[in-house]
């Protein structure tokens, strides 16, 4: 018994001085990073200037109009302009859950929020939803043949801003779920911060989710 | 033609304050680039001419810097989350420059809504996440997070393991056929476990992903 402590011992303690060794070996510290180069002042200088030349083009790309950001995991929603926050506020975004698409072998919805850059295409007062196919099998219920039937106005607060795909960022009637992840892919915020971006916001203004 | 005092210092008041603003900042996309060093600002530039390239497409785009030791999520150059690398090491990054787009996100186990059930699902959050993981890139690039020692010490001897595994298999390659394994470029992060998720989260299938290197020995 005393042997076979002794052996599994050693081996764990050789494992870990190869685990400790190892770092300094070839195959998993060999860094060839970029090499040491010596160049003419000359091309120093271009190298510089090209350097301030790309900056620049950088800080041009940045939006200079307020933008909104998204952060999907930590569920906040910012407006921004440069680096200076112009809104914080608590938001629900995507599930992630999915859900079979009935009568499809493989088919089935995928709850997220998209990730990405997207732009306001659309905004809108008293906006009423009309409900997707998904809602209804979410809740067990058939699938209406009439539009009319899958009109429900007031669930989505006073006003909602379009971003592409049926995805708008909305109001709720649920703010204790404010700060998770619980929606159908739709960014949802409370009536006054909703307020505040659809003020702030302008359609073509950038979201950026990540 | 000017005469009045007054009319000057408003002239030229007008004349200052129609500069643009863009002129007044001078952008430095990193701030910590000595643009003296050459290696720095030819690597520095390499990153920037890429960056240029993508923030101009409407996406968002990962930085992994190794100067700065951080991992950069951004979009139109403007960076929206950032979060601190612990430690990293890496092999054969000379082959590493370009844009590297990302084969796949990290495996996440997704809950199923159920109509019969009645009850809701909970939703995943940041905990489902894995805190371990490699992400591949095409071109070939493999960048492996994991969490530090103090952060999880079970995952960490795991990944150490790991990471032995494959270097006793590079090495017995090299003792028994006299070749050595092709080149390819890989990096490891130690991050913070809560980080490691939050990367988990972000990145999405065909992602863009930089790597700033650095000629400093890792850390």
């Amino acid at each position: 018994m005393k042997r076979v402590t002794w052996s599994l011992w050693s081996s764990l303690m050789g494992l870990l001085l190869l685990t400790v060794t190892q770092s300094s070996g070839l195959p998993v510290t060999n860094a060839s990073t970029p090499q040491p180069i010596a160049l003419e002042p000359a091309m120093l200088h271009a190298l510089q200037a090209r350097y301030k030349s790309l900056s620049k083009q950088l800080t041009q790309l940045m939006p200079a109009q307020p933008y909104i950001v998204v952060d999907t995991a930590r569920n906040h929603l910012y407006i921004k302009r440069r680096d200076q926050v112009m809104l914080d506020a608590l938001a629900s975004t995507g599930s992630g859950t999915i859900l079979d698409k009935p009568g499809e072998a493989k088919g089935q919805w995928i709850f997220d929020t998209p990730r990405g850059e997207f732009v306001v295409q659309s905004k809108l007062i008293n906006p009423v939803w009309v409900k997707p196919d998904w809602a209804f099998i979410e809740e067990g219920q058939a699938i209406p043949k009439s539009q009319a039937d899958r009109i429900e106005p007031g669930v989505l607060g006073e006003y909602a801003l379009g971003f592409g795909k049926g995805y708008f960022i909305h109001g709720t009637l649920y703010t204790r779920l404010l700060g998770k992840n619980v929606t159908h892919g739709c960014i949802r915020l409370n009536d006054e911060d909703l307020k505040s971006v659809y003020q702030l916001a302008k359609v073509g203004t950038p979201i950026m989710i990540f | 033609m000017l005469k009045n005092p007054a009319s000057c210092v408003l002239l030229l008041s007008l004349l200052l304050t129609s500069i643009p603003l863009t002129w007044a900042i001078e952008p430095e996309s990193h701030s910590d680039v000595d643009i003296n060093n050459p290696i720095a600002l030819q690597e520095a530039t390499r990153v920037l001419a890429e960056e240029v390239k993508l923030a101009a497409r409407p996406q968002t785009y990962v930085v992994i810097d190794l100067v700065d030791r951080a991992v950069l999520i951004k979009g139109r150059g403007v960076e929206l989350h950032r979060f601190p690398i612990e430690r990293w090491s890496a092999a054969q990054l000379s082959e590493a420059s370009g844009t590297f787009r990302l084969k796949n996100r990290p495996p996440v186990i997704r809950r199923k809504v159920d109509p019969a059930a009645g009850a809701e699902q909970p939703p995943i959050s940041l905990d489902d996440m894995p805190t371990e993981f490699t992400l591949l890139f095409s071109p070939s690039l493999t960048v492996a997070v994991h969490p530090s020692a103090s952060d999880d010490l079970w995952r960490w001897l795991k990944f150490k393991v790991r990471q032995w595994w494959v270097w006793l298999k590079d090495w017995s390659l090299i003792l028994t056929t006299g070749h050595a394994p092709p080149p390819h470029a890989s990096i490891h992060l130690t991050v913070t476990s809560d980080h490691a998720q939050s990367l988990a989260w972000t990145v999405t299938e065909g992602m863009p992903f930089l790597l700033r290197r650095t000629s400093l020995p890792p850390s």
